[in-house]
């Protein structure tokens, strides 16, 4: 077996790997917050590895460019993805965005929600 | 049955526990299985069409990425108003 061989598979192996530990953890964990975790690996380590693979056997030709693409769209959307989640799954616990006025975070009252008593007091203490 | 159809069926099996996970856990960790299913699903279109040959294929793993990426933040904006 040649090297690009070998090393396609490895990497496959690894992809494949990350992905499916990544799923077990989301079922396993308790929280949403937990599973958020788990679903990075698979967003990262596993499509590098795939495209990695692709680009290994294949080569810089139309196939490991567009594998490599699709790996870049989904590491960069990741990100997003995940803090989209991890504060709607905040809103929905704490319920706002912004409850502990000690932690300046965003600006409260996005898109017509009232910035409502966390705003009024967050607004009583900055006299001091 | 090349390396790249096993490993994209070694994948189909992840999307058993995200499956399990969206029909058993609260309403946030659903979403959140279920936009690990469309980077599965994503990883599975990839290694089929490179394991049957069809370069044109890949387009469609490239548009589910695009596509699960909007459908999820359109999902944890509603979850995040309507609560």
């Amino acid at each position: 077996m040649s090297v690009p061989v070998v090393l396609s598979a490895a990497l496959l192996a690894v992809g494949v790997l990350a992905v499916l530990l990544s799923c077990v953890g989301v079922l396993l964990l308790p929280d949403a917050f937990d599973k958020l975790h788990y679903a990075a690996p698979a967003n990262t380590i596993g499509p590098v590895a795939l495209a990695l693979a692709i680009v290994v056997r294949a080569g810089f030709d139309q196939a490991g460019v567009k594998a490599l693409v699709v790996a870049a769209v989904l590491v960069s959307t990741n990100s997003a993805l995940t803090h989209a989640t991890a504060r709607a799954a905040y809103v929905r616990t704490h319920g706002g965005w912004r409850v502990d006025p000690a932690s300046p975070g965003p600006e409260g009252g996005r898109d017509g929600r009232p910035a409502g008593e966390v705003a009024g007091q967050t607004a009583e203490e900055e006299p001091e | 049955m090349n390396e790249w159809l096993v490993a994209g069926l070694a994948l189909l099996a992840g999307l058993v526990p995200c499956g399990v996970a969206v029909v058993r856990c609260d309403v946030v960790s659903r979403l959140v299985a279920l936009e690990l299913a469309g980077t599965v699903d994503t990883l599975i279109l990839l290694m089929l069409a490179q394991g049957y040959g069809r370069v044109v294929y890949v387009d469609l793993a490239l548009t589910l990425a695009l596509l699960s990426f909007a459908g999820g933040l359109v999902f944890a904006r509603f979850l995040e108003r309507h609560g």
